[in-house]
């Protein structure tokens, strides 16, 4: 069959969200004609849920994405209009930059961002049918008829693939309230036969920020020195906003529990599984039953807009419902819903069926990133986004793959996760998710990543240089708190010792800094007290940050090491699973699904009971 | 997948002797053994069969147990076959087992098919190798105790425990925005001194544990002539060693094995020590000295009927650096007062190995050093040096976790240490996934900003 085009580019990126918009941006720099499909050129970048950016773990992804030379934390640091960087009292390896964001800003600035980016070109439209051919993808086929060819495709479609939102009892077919679901495609993923699985996600009310009682919430204010994602960033541009925190009272859960009969929640209606880490105001009442009271949080969505955003009271119950509910909240007794929340279910394909590169093994050429991949989250959307356009691109010009390990970034850990174990709900990243947590922090995913970023082509001189010198200076810091020492007779050594009990006779800086409770601030200062003008106050939190952790991670390797020894012990990769004795028809389909490579592979496919992996282990060294 | 066969009844001379076949050919290897191939048994159920040579001769009547796949011991079709226990027979059946196409296992390969089967996890497995290698009943018991997976029992509520501090830990790091109870620092440090009992409790039987196992080693030694071999013989309960008047007979070590109180006990009988008087003696003494040091019990054997020698009291001198036990021999004669005297500092047991006066109380002394060991009362003990080693890293990794804590560490520092007794006590348990203290975490909390 000859198929006859209208356009031909080398890769083409359904979606505008934050997959999309990350793939494209990075297939277009690393030299590919790239085509970016979207329903809507005005809701590039949209942030679907939530006004923020980054969190706990989510954070570390966008430093990771930024270091590998992606574009969410420029845009993040350019639309950021409260940032926090969180777990601020405990160590630098759980600590984590978050900012809330303008989402209008956030659109404009990302869709700016791609318009100058060279090789890349934006489309309207909706693609209804993957065109492959002899398991190649060759393009895609649009609504309105148009053929556009590719090399490469990637599917990056979020929530939209056979979206149906629910309120109350009413459910109509959407991708987010108010915009097109993708029916065709996602009938066309199920014809190519992958395996696909329902999930639900769901979204607040935004309330009428005029309409709130301020005065009755407790304010939360941004940072006064702001941690920032990207390692190009000098500085933030917007001024900062406060949030508020509120809470939900028994009147109101006591309100809730008798509307139960009208939630699709409850009434058996939703059938995709939702998040158990953001349940729905509905669940916290009924699983928490015993709790009098739970957070909620109001978040600003931008300067130039009265919605507000009420982090924690996401609902499918229907919208007349909402209202009265919502005016059960201390200081929201007159508040107005502008746009109500709303529960909604999505196709995802079984991520097990992709490469580490999140290529498709069934169709080559064809990639899938974020919502798809049964993921949630822009982070989390975004790496794997920059992770299938880098490898689009790659496929395209003929380069190796590239993919990324466990060991050095939670980008690695994400999909491995997804490829090896699958999913059962939309899966967040959680810096207890990274057995290598203490050396995956934030403040050097440059360390970590920079270098890959160079070398596919994503990282431009400008940064390449500011990376080195930033590299040189990290040095110099750990040489200065080595060979700096305070002594008693010292001025600054009284200073230090208050309250620390025994300081004994002469520190160094880079002892001192090991004890809890001493900041890296206060090692800053003492640096400058002993004439180090020049060392940056990141320096020093990164240096510190090294060494206090350095101990550590040799233990734990030496005891993954100790017990992991089998991991290596390779499985034939000709092995039938059904003809080993004693293994379950189940344990032979997750190992069929997932055919690991290793014991080690073995170890991290869900569902595999200790006696299947001892089996396959027997097995494999008989083998070997 | 070939057919292995192995004598599976320890070598030497006994009653029955079981040889074991397991994988496919196992039933046609039957019918040919007994020349008839028409033979089809119901499994397990027993049938007396003349066992045929080649030529049609008849080489033994045995009774042979047919185990059909998968419900045998492998998993696999398997053949049993009780000859009678002469290792002649033993050695021509297994011939011909192998001549008509088995092959002849390695050590533990029953247990592999087993485990490959499915039919049993990797403790397990160490458990059966325990119960093939188990001296006596009590051991026998122990290693039943771990089949049947108390040992994973009995540490699941110090897991469970593990979990729910990490999860404690955890939720603090990753839901700082979430209306969590704060850590309560003081809570934690005390459970976590509980978990750690739990296991070093456990960890403290692996001495009588071992005991059970591999049993102790006792060296006989004492001046010549004293009776070390007559006590010898006495405890073995038969003349193995060579007994005379003459002083130094014994020239070179003796060594049987013997059960004491439902413990193995490796008795050694050593020549004299004594300034040598002949090339050979003073080998014989070389060795005595090296069968000393390597024991972990010295029986010194005294006359008691004479005074004590200084060669007596050089010997009492080095044993009392180990353990030891004094055996006061020939209470059938008047003895001396005057070695009472010497002796008052030692633990001493009169005994006559001409009468057998005193042997149960000399039992008892000797084994009274390794904790009383019933097999009947006492709770789980740690056998498996394995086992020891990961519940010991277990139990270290938790002490500097509390350390951290009680100092007031951060809280992604003082879980390392208790991911890794997890990951330790999941070598013996079966793994905890991320996932599953997520999950706990999710049970547990409403996280949901």
């Amino acid at each position: 069959m000859m198929l006859a085009f209208d356009e031909i580019f080398d890769v083409i990126v359904i979606g505008g969200g934050h997959a999309g918009c990350e793939a494209a941006s990075a297939a277009a720099r690393l030299g590919a004609q790239t085509a970016l499909v979207t329903l809507n050129l005005d809701l590039i970048g949209q942030m679907s849920c939530n006004p923020a950016i980054g969190g706990i773990a989510k954070g570390h992804l966008v430093r990771e994405i930024d270091a590998l030379g992606g574009i969410m934390g420029r845009v993040a640091d350019r639309t950021g209009i409260q940032f926090r960087l969180l777990n601020r009292s405990r160590g630098p390896a759980v600590q984590s930059p978050r900012t809330q964001s303008d989402r209008a800003l956030y659109r404009k600035e990302m869709r700016k961002m791609l318009e100058g980016t060279p090789n890349l070109q934006l489309r309207q439209g909706m693609v209804v049918d993957l065109l492959v051919q002899q398991e190649k993808i060759r393009g895609v086929e649009m609504q309105d008829g148009r053929r556009i060819a590719a090399v490469a495709v990637v599917i990056a479609a979020g929530t939209f693939l056979n979206g149906l939102v629910h309120t109350g009892r009413r459910t109509y077919t959407a991708g987010r309230a108010g915009e097109p679901a993708s029916i065709e495609l996602a009938e066309s993923l199920k014809q190519l036969g992958f395996p696909v699985g329902r999930l639900k996600t769901g979204t607040p009310p935004r309330i009428d920020g005029r309409t709130i009682d301020w005065s009755a919430f407790q304010a939360q204010a941004a940072d006064e020195r702001p941690v920032l994602f990207s390692f190009s960033s000098d500085e933030i541009t917007q001024p900062q906003l406060q949030c508020y925190v509120g809470y939900t009272t028994p009147t109101l859960h006591e309100a809730i529990r008798r509307n139960l009969d009208q939630s699709p929640l409850y009434s058996g209606q939703i059938k995709g599984v939702g998040p158990r880490y953001c349940p729905s105001i509905e669940d916290k009442v009924v699983k928490f039953a015993e709790k009098d009271r739970h957070q909620l949080f109001l978040e600003p969505e931008g300067h130039d807009t009265n919605e507000v955003y009420l982090n924690g009271f996401s609902t499918s119950l229907p919208a007349g419902l909402q209202q009265e509910l919502v005016r059960l909240v201390p200081g929201l007794e007159e508040a107005r819903i502008i746009r109500p929340g709303y529960a909604i279910e999505y196709d995802y394909v079984d991520p097990r069926e992709l490469g580490p590169d999140l290529q498709s093994r069934k169709v080559s050429g064809l990639f899938h990133a974020g919502q798809v991949n049964g993921t949630t989250g822009y982070e989390e959307a975004a790496c794997q986004g920059l992770l299938a356009g880098i490898n689009a691109a790659c496929l395209v010009t003929r380069r190796p793959m590239f993919r990324l390990r466990r060991e050095e970034s939670y980008i690695g850990v994400l999909v491995d996760d997804l490829i090896s174990q699958g999913v059962d709900e939309p899966y967040r990243i959680f810096t207890s998710r990274a057995e290598y947590r203490l050396a995956l922090r934030h403040d050097n995913a440059d360390e970590r990543l920079r270098a890959y970023g160079r070398e596919l082509g994503l990282v431009g001189d400008v940064d390449w240089e500011r990376f080195n010198r930033r590299r040189d200076n990290v040095a110099g810091a750990k040489a200065a708190l080595k060979s700096t020492r305070l002594r008693p007779s010292d001025a600054a050594y009284s200073a230090a010792s208050a309250g620390l009990g025994d300081l004994r006779s002469s520190i160094t800086l880079e002892e001192l800094a090991r004890r809890p409770g001493i900041t890296p601030e206060l090692i800053h200062r003492l640096l400058i007290n002993q004439g180090e003008l020049s060392v940056a106050l990141s320096d020093v939190e990164t240096a510190v940050a090294d060494d206090l952790y350095s101990g550590y991670i040799r233990m734990q390797d030496a005891a993954v090491k100790r017990l992991r020894h089998h991991d290596l012990t390779p499985i034939p990769q000709n092995l039938d699973y059904r003809s080993i004795n004693g293994l379950s028809h189940e344990m032979i389909e997750r190992l069929e699904r997932s055919r690991p490579l290793t014991i080690g592979d073995a170890r991290r496919v869900s569902g595999l009971t200790a006696a299947a992996l001892s089996t396959l282990y027997v097995v494999a060294s008989v083998h070997n | 997948m070939d057919t292995i066969v192995a004598i599976a009844t320890s070598s030497g001379r006994s009653a029955i002797g079981l040889i074991r076949l397991s994988g496919p050919d196992s039933l046609s290897i039957l019918q040919a053994l007994i020349h008839d191939p028409l033979f089809t048994p119901e499994p397990r159920r027993v049938y007396l069969k003349g066992i045929l040579r080649e030529s049609g001769e008849l080489l033994d009547e045995a009774l042979i147990c047919f185990f059909e796949s998968p419900h045998s011991f492998s998993g696999e079709d398997m053949l049993e076959i009780s000859c009678h226990g002469s290792p002649l027979i033993l050695r021509r059946a297994l011939d011909l087992a192998q001549q008509l196409g088995a092959r002849l296992a390695h050590p533990g390969e029953f247990t592999l098919r087993a485990c490959k089967n499915s039919k049993m996890n990797l403790t397990q497995a160490e458990a059966v190798r325990d119960l093939i290698d188990a001296q006596t009943d009590a051991a026998a018991s122990q290693a039943l105790r771990q089949l049947s997976g108390e040992l994973s029992a009995t540490l699941q509520p110090a897991k469970h425990k593990l979990i729910q501090n990490i999860v404690r830990l955890e939720s603090a790091l990753e839901f700082v925005e979430d209306d969590l109870p704060q850590v309560e620092t003081k809570q934690i440090s005390g459970e976590l001194v509980e978990v750690t009992n739990m296991i070093a409790a456990l960890v403290g039987t692996f001495a009588s544990g071992r005991v059970l196992r591999d049993g102790i080693k006792v060296t006989l030694v004492g001046r010549p002539n004293v009776g070390k071999s007559s006590v010898f013989n006495r405890l073995v309960g038969i003349d193995r060693a060579i007994v005379t008047e003459i002083p130094g007979t014994t020239r070179d070590t003796i060594t049987e094995s013997i059960i004491l109180g439902g413990i193995p006990v490796s008795l050694t009988d050593t020549a004299g020590i004594r300034e040598a008087e002949g090339r050979i003696e003073e080998l014989g003494v070389e060795r005595t000295h090296r069968a000393a040091a390597d024991s972990d019990l010295l029986l010194v054997v005294v006359d008691g009927s004479k005074e004590l020698t200084t060669e007596d009291l050089g010997i009492l001198e080095e044993a009392a650096k180990a353990k030891h036990v004094v055996a006061i021999n020939k209470s059938d004669l008047p003895n001396s007062v005057r070695s009472e005297e010497s002796l008052s500092e030692f633990s001493v047991v009169h005994v006559s190995a001409v009468t057998g006066e005193g042997l149960d109380e000399l039992t008892a002394a000797i084994l009274e050093p390794f904790g009383t060991v019933d097999s009947e009362t006492a709770g789980l003990l740690i056998t498996d040096s394995r086992h020891y080693d990961l519940l010991r890293r277990a139990q270290s990794s938790l002490e500097s976790s509390r350390e951290l804590l009680d100092s007031g560490a951060s809280e992604e520092l003082v879980v390392v240490g208790l991911h890794n007794a997890l990951r330790f006590l999941g070598e013996i348990t079966g793994e905890t996934t991320p996932d599953d203290i997520l999950g706990e975490i999710f049970s547990t909390f409403c996280i949901g900003k």
